[in-house]
């Protein structure tokens, strides 16, 4: 209410409103193009002559919008992109979905069983789970390889699975190994943040649940649930971020192969020894980040309120 | 519907450090089958958890509850056959007055879904909320809210009724009707009912029967009337009845009992009743004082007129016996509200001997209450 008479009181005077709404949106504009800038460099040097694009500022519209010999205008460096990627875009994909929605379900699902279900000895386990956030990924790394490669067989395991069930090739469980581990990396952040929206519950109504004749399970199912919906918005989209953009595990656990995800395909893509192909490598990151732009664009009505709340 | 008794039922928290809290101490109280019992007493009494045991939300540390005859000790609350409403009327907010009517049903019972759904309908309709069904709770007032946590309760048919201070989210008016359509309800229903509050009102107004705790310990129960006129002890006459009861301490010298302020002359059967007691608190209710311009007679003081709160029907005296005192210590007394006195005026308060309770100053155990039989009569002669 105070806020909204101050601004008609400097109406009436006739200086001081419009002249912060205009420092206001000079800041705004400032601000869009000081972030908008890298992806508008990347755009357009993906669109620019590979011959032509160290000649000028890589944010001005290229002054030959080609691509080499063929003199138009073209998409071709963004569908060479996407074949040069492509194997890694579908390793992603298989990767990051199961990962992200087993860490959000299981988060959720502990976090439900250790803030909402009381039981003796839950702070302990739930100190465990948050310290699992502060193990640095550099300590874990060579265990990680040794687990994977020399501890568990999952590679002799999984043979049987690759031949009986169609689409699934033997390098696929290298993702399986990546998508364990990335689930169990990312369990600690997301029971933190499911933690703080059960926390945030009333204890009668799970109460009056209890009462209703709901066992534990069914309160679950139908009443945490359901309220969940904003949280899984966050943790998704955190997750799906965090593990789409993951390099270093990817390098650790399948190292190389037909199994590789995106982001070390993007590594060497454009790279040749007859020099760097810079607007092929852009169009290749643009490409790479795409899905995540994607996701942001679905589920961001969503992720904000879950942030609000 | 059934007859709940608990015995000497007792619970102890305790805390991280290992201090051991008290928070129900031996509470035994027979609720009869369509009973409605009101528990009554300040903020931490213990009146809450005593609910939630009885609910099965919280354990019992030692003593029995049975439900018809059955102990209920060790069953989880579903298993209880017992719906509860609680303060905050905990609604599933994803959920539309219609499924958060059918939650229990569906969770506790095998009903089919055709079934469920006429009986929501019938209690919806009872309750007025009928119309309401299809909306959110996020969407309904706090009084429809109220009706939807009252008709999840009834939907249900349960043996027993917990409620835990249902009426205290309301505005006053809303209260007061509510008040009456929950005594209504549950009559009709004749479900024994446990109702938990801090309010008085709700405690003299509502049940047929009160109980009344303090810091754990049950300290009466009774009929409103019975605790209203015959409290057993100073906690009670002091936490039923609004203004609350005056209590001024005294002396015993013989047949009379002194005071800084003022002396006051026993009957012979008060006399009894303080026996060898030195030291008593007199007790007398509000309305029970009579203010007047003059008088001087026995059991009449002069005392001044602190703070007059006038109320419409009545007015609330605050009179002292300091005058010009900066904060005197003061007493109440009820007056008629079409009386004119003003505060710094001179007045002679009467404290009628049969209106007189007097308890023990140490333990505040009851030693002697108003006589009934003199007012009755009183009354008729006026």
């Amino acid at each position: 209410m105070s806020v909204g008479t101050s601004a008609d009181d400097e109406t009436e005077t006739g200086t001081g409103y419009p002249l912060r709404r205009i420092a206001l949106y000079i800041t705004l504009a400032v601000m869009a193009v000081f972030y908008l800038i890298p992806i508008e460099t990347g755009l357009v040097t993906s669109l620019t002559d590979p011959a032509t694009y160290s000649g000028q500022f890589p944010y001005l519209p290229p002054l030959e919008p080609l691509v080499a010999d063929t003199g138009s205008f073209s998409l071709q460096p963004w569908q060479n992109a996407v074949d040069f990627l492509g194997q890694g875009l579908v390793n992603s994909v298989i990767l990051v979905v199961p990962a992200t929605i087993l860490s959000g379900l299981l988060g959720s699902m502990a976090a439900y069983g250790l803030t909402t279900v009381s039981w003796r000895g839950q702070i302990a386990i739930y100190v465990t789970f948050v310290a699992g956030i502060f193990i640095p990924y550099q300590a874990v790394l060579v265990p990680l390889t040794q687990f994977w490669y020399n501890v568990v067989p999952l590679r002799t395991a999984f043979q049987p699975v690759a031949y009986a069930v169609p689409f699934v090739q033997e390098y696929h469980w290298k993702l399986v190994a990546l998508i364990v581990t990335h689930t169990a990396y990312g369990l600690p952040i997301c029971t933190l943040l499911f933690r703080a929206h059960y926390k945030k519950l009333s204890d009668e109504m799970i109460e009056a649940a209890r009462l209703d004749g709901a066992s534990i399970y069914r309160i679950y199912r139908r009443i945490i649930l359901p309220l969940s919906v904003p949280m899984f918005a966050v943790v998704f989209i955190y997750q799906f971020t965090q593990i789409w953009n993951d390099l270093l595990f990817a390098l650790t656990i399948i190292q190389f192969g037909d199994a590789s995800v995106v982001t070390q395909e993007l590594v060497g893509i454009g790279v040749s020894q007859s020099g760097t192909n810079f607007p092929l490598r852009m169009a290749g990151a643009l490409v790479a980040a795409l899905p995540t732009l994607l996701v942001y664009v679905l589920f961001g009505e969503k992720f904000a309120k879950g942030v609000a709340a | 519907m059934a007859e709940l008794t608990l015995d000497n039922v007792t619970k102890v928290f305790t805390e991280d450090d290992g201090n051991e809290i008290v928070a129900v101490d031996g509470v035994t109280v027979d609720i009869a089958d369509g009973e409605f019992l009101v528990l009554v007493g300040p903020s931490g009494c213990g009146k809450s958890t005593t609910l939630r045991m009885v609910a099965g939300l919280e354990t019992v540390t030692s003593g029995e509850i049975s439900l018809d005859g059955d102990r209920i000790n060790e069953k989880q609350p579903a298993e209880r056959d017992i719906a509860m409403v609680f303060q905050s009327y905990a609604l599933y907010p994803h959920m539309t007055v219609r499924e958060n009517m059918s939650f229990g049903l569906e969770e506790s019972t095998d009903m089919p879904d055709d079934e469920v759904a006429s009986h929501v309908e019938e209690t919806a309709e009872m309750m007025g909320i009928g119309d309401l069904l299809d909306r959110k709770p996020a969407d309904l007032s706090g009084g429809q809210q109220q009706r939807v946590a009252l008709g999840r309760a009834i939907v249900r048919d349960p043996e027993a009724f917990l409620m835990d201070e249902p009426l205290s989210n309301l505005d006053a008016k809303l209260r007061a009707t509510m008040r009456t359509e929950l005594q209504r309800l549950q009559s009709e229903l004749g479900v024994t009912t446990v109702y938990v509050t801090h309010d008085q009102t709700e405690a003299m107004t509502m049940g047929d029967r009160i109980a009344i705790l303090d810091d754990g310990v049950l300290q009466q129960v009774g009929t409103p009337l019975e605790c209203y006129h015959a409290p057993n002890n100073q906690f009670v006459a002091g936490f039923i009845g609004e203004p609350s009861m005056n209590f001024f301490e005294m002396a015993v010298q013989g047949g009379t009992l002194v005071s800084d302020r003022f002396e006051y002359a026993l009957s012979p059967a008060q006399r009894e009743a303080v026996g060898n007691a030195d030291r008593v608190t007199l007790g007398i209710r509000p309305e029970d004082i009579v203010v007047d311009t003059e008088g001087g007679g026995s059991h009449q003081y002069d005392v001044f007129v602190d703070v007059v709160e006038p109320r419409g029907d009545e007015n609330t005296t605050h009179l002292t016996f300091d005058r010009g005192v900066e904060e005197p210590e003061t007493f109440t007394a009820t007056i008629s509200g079409l009386r004119h006195i003003q505060a710094g005026e001179p007045a002679v308060a009467t404290l009628p001997p049969e209106s007189v309770h007097l308890f023990d100053a140490d333990s505040g155990a009851a030693l002697h209450n108003r006589s009934l039989e003199t007012t009755e009569v009183t009354e008729q002669l006026t």
